[in-house]
């Protein structure tokens, strides 16, 4: 199967700082659930962020379907196909869930077909549906966090990068989560996802991607790396993570 | 009673035009977190453009109302690029602009002072000094005229606000920057325009000020005092607020100024601001501060 995405070795940091990364890379490969896992400031967030738009590439490349993202804007990037949900604060609290899911069609110019889809989007998730007029801001954090799951699908894109969308919530409804990213996956919606809770994370994913110190140590199958001796060593290992 | 409904109405009037002074510095505050200082000296620049156009060719200040907004907004377009675009991604954004504002207001008084001298100006079409009379209580027409052309134009901002895609876009960039951003707005664009808007705003205001209140460079140290009051009290940010917060206290002045004693009338907006920010300082429709 072709790649979707692929990212080789990158470094990248916020503004004139240090790198944050450093020799990280990734395959994504189409209609798949991939999770990158690490330990605390192994810089997963960053890249994440760094393959959306929002911090510049100092070396190495993004490649999606084939053409080279690295400069391009968030915006841009959206454009082209890639969603980024940022961690926790991905809503606009005082806006209605109906208008949250509005926002999310800003980039599409037919408000037709904008309209649609948010009415698909309301049918399919029932408790959005319910609380359609109510502002995002007053809604249970798995509410909050499904409402800015489904708002990527306005836009169909093809890959949806999720920030720790566990983060805060009960165990009951972090599968609800994963239940949904499933459900996205099987559409045709690819999904990388960084995930704090490893174990959990893999066993819900089809593909994982370690790393460690701003830079890729492995990546496979998920259950292979779930198995990896590797992976006890990262999280129960001696070394001390700051 | 007919008394206290004089005041109500004079206060109200008075209250449309402030709030409409007062929405400007509020949209650019929840936009961009720029805490405009020299808001009032641009108010006072659309004021002298109706001005003049009255004094030398005879023009109704509110027909050349629309003119001193664009003529304010495209101002503010270079404003923004020459002052604020640069500093945007400064961590201490909002300190640099209070500065900044205050450098701005200063440089405008003087400008204006050196072309248009200090002298009391005050624009003077027929209604200014005219008034309606329905029974014993008297509206005088300029401040009734400001005070509708006022709300009409704050009615206009938010359904502009509510239901176009720019205003979808500005109240997304006002409440999570962000995620705006990475939905596809383009966050930097978007705080000009809107920045131009809450400048062509001082604009409009200024065209109405003109008949309402006598104006001189100088004045804006008494409106920035009064106007941070209004916009405090109705939660920085928020343009509904202003309104009821310019409604409410221009109306607790109108009571004081005639109750109490006209000198006491200008105090209650700073007494206001002291009070409102000791005991409930995210205002009306704030939100509380956020602990980062």
């Amino acid at each position: 199967m072709s790649d979707l995405l692929q990212v080789t070795n990158i470094t990248a940091g916020y503004g004139d700082g240090p790198a944050i990364l450093d020799g990280a890379r990734l395959t994504v490969e189409p209609g798949k659930v991939h999770c990158i896992i690490g330990p605390n400031g192994a810089g997963k967030s960053t890249l994440l962020k760094a393959i959306c738009g929002m911090l510049t590439i100092r070396k190495g490349d993004v490649i999606f379907k084939g053409e080279r993202l690295n400069g391009l804007r968030p915006d841009q990037i959206l454009r082209k196909g890639i969603c980024f949900v940022p961690q926790e604060r991905a809503l606009f609290p005082k806006m209605t869930v109906r208008e949250n899911l509005r926002m999310g069609g800003y980039v599409l110019n037919d408000a037709k077909l904008r309209d649609r889809r948010i009415d698909e989007i309301l049918e399919r998730f029932p408790v959005l549906r319910e609380r359609a007029d109510q502002h995002a801001g007053t809604m249970s954090g798995g509410q909050q966090q499904t409402l800015a799951m489904a708002r990527t699908l306005i836009v169909k894109p093809d890959i949806v990068m999720l920030d720790e969308p566990s983060l805060g919530l009960a165990p009951k409804i972090v599968q609800e989560m994963f239940d949904i990213m499933k459900m996205m996956s099987q559409e045709g919606v690819t999904v990388l996802l960084v995930e704090q809770n490893a174990m959990m994370g893999l066993k819900n994913s089809d593909w994982g991607v370690v790393l460690d110190l701003g830079r890729t140590l492995f990546e496979g199958p998920a259950e292979a790396v779930l198995a990896d001796p590797r992976i006890q060593e990262l999280y129960l290992g001696g070394r001390k993570v700051a | 009673m007919t008394d206290i409904l004089q005041i109500l109405i004079l206060g109200l009037a008075l209250g449309g035009v402030i709030a409409l002074m007062g929405s400007g510095l509020s949209l650019v505050f929840g936009v961009m977190r720029i805490v405009n200082l020299a808001h009032p000296s641009l108010i006072i620049c659309g004021a002298y453009v109706s001005y003049w156009a009255f004094k030398l060719w005879g023009l109704d200040p509110i027909a050349t109302l629309p003119i001193a907004a664009l003529i304010m907004a495209a101002i503010g377009v270079l404003l923004y690029r020459l002052m604020f675009e640069s500093q945007a991604k400064s961590a201490r954004y909002s300190e640099m602009t209070v500065l900044l504002t205050f450098a701005l207001a200063m440089i405008v008084e003087g400008f204006l002072g050196a072309a248009f001298t200090n002298t009391q100006r005050v624009t003077s079409p027929e209604y200014a000094t005219d008034a309606f009379f329905i029974g014993s209580l008297f509206i005088p027409k300029g401040q009734l005229y400001a005070g509708c052309v006022s709300l009409a134009i704050i009615g206009a901002l938010t359904l502009f606000l509510n239901y176009s895609r720019l205003g979808y876009a500005i109240r997304a960039t006002t409440q999570n920057r962000e995620a705006a951003e990475l939905l596809g707005v383009n966050v930097n664009l978007i705080s000009m325009i809107a920045f131009a808007i809450g400048i062509g705003l001082a604009g409009a205001a200024g065209s109405l000020v003109s008949f309402v209140f006598s104006f001189f460079p100088a004045k804006q140290w008494e409106w920035i005092a009064m106007l941070m009051s209004v916009v405090v009290l109705g939660g920085m940010g928020s343009v509904l607020g202003t309104v009821v917060a310019a409604l409410l206290l221009s109306v607790i002045a109108a009571f004081v100024g005639t109750w109490v004693g006209a000198t006491w009338s200008t105090m209650t907006f700073f007494l206001a601001l002291f009070v409102i920010l000791l005991i409930r300082p995210q205002g009306l429709f704030g939100e509380k501060p956020e602990l980062a």
